[in-house]
């Protein structure tokens, strides 16, 4: 293996870690969000005390949620794809689909959201944007600066996977096993997949 | 001019470039992209209206109450699932309809309506039902086709039947109540139950060869024995499943608030169980963030493209094209319809619902039944249900049933092609026959919402 290819494999993996434990630390914000729906529920019937916090919370759980996560899901490989005629391709053609799929469409999509973002998020703070309600919560840039934060995260993933499609497709043949391609497998349907392993 | 059709070549462009297998997610989000620049390029658009789509993802998609529910319901589902909740239920429905011919298919027909929402999608739910069920049955002697209809159809229907993700997905894009689609799918969702349970009954009562019943020594022994089972195997989840149904039919909760409440039972059931370690919910999170995450990336990438497709003027076209033929509203139903059913060939119903609705909501809301829908208030209710209804059969009809790729990919060996073409025949005839009810009378669907619901 030449010194560039590890190297590149190494920041790829590196990138994907980053996403996957950011991911996986905000995979537990679900506990917070059924607590808080609790609460608000059982404090709306039983105390009548309505709170447009609490409901507000539930929903920036919701988008902090799933905004760290759309990163950690490629790294996975969760996100749905079209399989009927993928599942044919032989490694090399998956990884020019990833490859291409990345530069064209992933990045620039990415890299439009965070464009628009940023100043969307920038705008909040500078304006010190709140809720709507007078009850609700304040500072609106920190849920905003989030959308930016998931799409940076989304990019990292895919710059990780370019990256080893791109080594698998055009470096050293001793570097393929470690960029995964040869073994890409449909992952989508996971957790059947797991459960049958298990029992 | 070929600028009007920009909407047009934008769809077809989705349709090629989804086969690559790239994630749909993405390929909405580049293509969506790819045509504003073009727009752009043409001098039809400024350069900072991709500004908008942002503040459409944060608006419609971050900070949406009703959203929240669904990753509560997936939180729920998949915590039943991996704390062995699941499995004791279909163990339990097994040995309570043992003496039944056909019991093991009775039994994952209802598993299959309790346990879609683990999954959100179909191709999940179909995979799962298969691991856990097939097996069993192919062991036991089920007649191939039988067994492997039975799983396809109840995978499929578990999605239309409330607490359904797909519904709450509908009732966001067409502005609507997700309580009012729920009650609206209840009947429905029975019905095709009920169809199935009937056809089953029959069936195997006439030919029992075709389904084996279980072995005496596998069910427990004495009263006593069987009533614990009872009381530790099937009423925690059947109650919870009722308490979450029955706060949002009854009006006390909003399905967001009955989705919180969802997830904190089925944790509670967990950790009665004694099945609630560390190790159980940092798993049951992970793999509730993965789903969630996917749906919700392939809702932000749809944002971006049904964006930019209105943009470019794609709802004027469909409007001005469906003017054109003079169809009226059967007729843009029967169009729509159609395509709903093809489109089920190949793709899972989150595609379908979050690409085609935007496109057809505008259109929809203006249809005129009266006359047909006894509750002119709710005929958008009524066509997300036809929609739903549809759904059902588009995944299970050769050559291209969606859920029957699935199956075959997970299925045990032994089990050909050929025996699941030939098992969901007769579903898919009691799927039409639900789908031809629910049409010819709307009050299937809306008695429930029109006497219970706003």
């Amino acid at each position: 293996m030449t010194m560039a290819a590890a190297r590149l494999l190494t920041l790829a993996d590196g990138l994907s870690a980053l996403v996957t434990w950011v991911g996986r630390a905000a995979a537990w914000l679900a506990i917070p969000m059924m607590l808080v729906i609790l609460a608000d529920v059982v404090l709306r019937r039983y105390f009548v005390i309505g709170s447009v916090k609490l409901q507000e919370l539930e929903w920036h759980l919701h988008g902090a949620l799933f905004l760290l996560c759309l990163g950690y899901a490629y790294a996975r490989d969760a996100h749905v794809r079209i399989e009927l005629v993928h599942e044919r391709f032989p490694p090399a053609l998956k990884a020019w689909v990833e490859l291409v799929g990345c530069a064209a469409f992933l990045l620039p999509y990415c890299g439009a959201i965070l464009y628009f973002g940023v100043d969307y998020a920038w705008l909040a703070f500078e304006r010190a944007e709140v809720s709507a309600s007078q009850t609700g919560l304040g500072a609106r840039w920190m849920i905003k600066s989030l959308l930016v934060v998931g799409f940076a995260l989304l990019a990292a993933a895919a710059l990780s996977r370019l990256i080893k499609a791109a080594v698998y497709l055009f470096g050293p043949d001793a570097a393929r096993p470690r960029t995964g391609f040869e073994t890409m497998t449909p992952t989508q349907p996971e957790s059947g997949l797991h459960m049958a392993a298990k029992d | 001019m070929l600028i009007e059709y920009l909407p047009l070549f934008m769809f077809a462009a989705l349709a090629v470039l989804l086969f690559s297998g790239y994630p749909v997610a993405f390929v909405l989000g580049g293509v969506g992209l790819g045509f504003w620049l073009l727009a752009v390029g043409l001098g039809l658009e400024n350069d900072r209206s991709f500004f908008l789509v942002v503040g459409r993802i944060y608006g419609g998609v971050v900070s949406n109450l009703v959203l929240v529910a669904i990753p509560m319901f997936i939180f729920m589902g998949t915590m039943l699932e991996r704390s062995g909740i699941a499995r004791d239920l279909l163990h339990c429905l097994q040995v309570l309809t043992r003496r039944m011919p056909g019991g093991l298919a009775l039994s994952v027909t209802l598993l299959g309506v309790i346990m879609a929402a683990t999954t959100g999608i179909i191709g999940a739910s179909v995979v799962m039902m298969t691991l856990l069920a097939l097996p069993v049955m192919v062991d036991r002697g089920y007649d191939k086709p039988l067994a492997t209809g039975t799983i396809a159809a109840s995978g499929t229907l578990g999605i239309l039947i409330p607490p359904s993700i797909m519904l709450v997905v509908m009732a966001d894009l067409l502005s609507i109540s997700a309580g009012t689609l729920f009650l609206a799918a209840v009947v429905p969702g029975l019905l095709l139950s009920a169809l199935y349970l009937l056809y089953l009954g029959t069936r195997t009562a006439l030919n029992p060869a075709l389904a084996p019943p279980m072995a005496v020594h596998e069910a427990p022994e004495g009263v006593v024995a069987m009533v614990r089972m009872l009381l530790g195997g099937v009423l925690p989840p059947l109650a919870l499943i009722a308490v979450v149904l029955g706060s949002i039919f009854g009006g006390v909760a909003t399905p967001t608030e009955a989705s919180g409440i969802g997830a904190v039972g089925a944790t509670v059931l967990a950790a009665l169980k004694g099945k609630l370690s560390l190790a159980t919910l940092r798993d049951v999170a992970e793999r509730s963030a993965l789903t969630g995450a996917m749906l919700f990336g392939l809702f932000v990438g749809a944002t971006a493209f049904s964006y930019v497709f209105t943009l470019l003027g794609g709802h004027e076209l469909i409007v001005a094209g469906v003017d054109a033929v003079g169809a009226g509203a059967w007729g843009v139903l029967i169009v729509l319809m159609i395509t709903v059913f093809l489109l089920g060939f190949f793709f899972d119903w989150i595609e379908i619902t979050l690409i085609v609705l935007p496109v057809f909501a505008p259109l929809i809301q203006q249809l005129d039944f009266a006359g047909h829908v006894p509750y002119p208030q709710l005929t958008v209710a009524w066509f997300a249900i036809l929609v739903a209804v549809n759904l059902q059969t588009s995944f299970l009809t050769p050559p291209f049933g969606f859920a029957l790729f699935y199956m075959k990919g997970v299925a045990p060996a032994g089990v050909r092609i050929q025996h699941i073409y030939r098992g969901i025949v007769p579903f898919v005839l009691l799927q039409i026959l639900g789908l031809a009810a629910v049409m010819a009378w709307p009050q299937i669907a809306l008695w429930l919402p029109a006497k219970y619901g706003g």
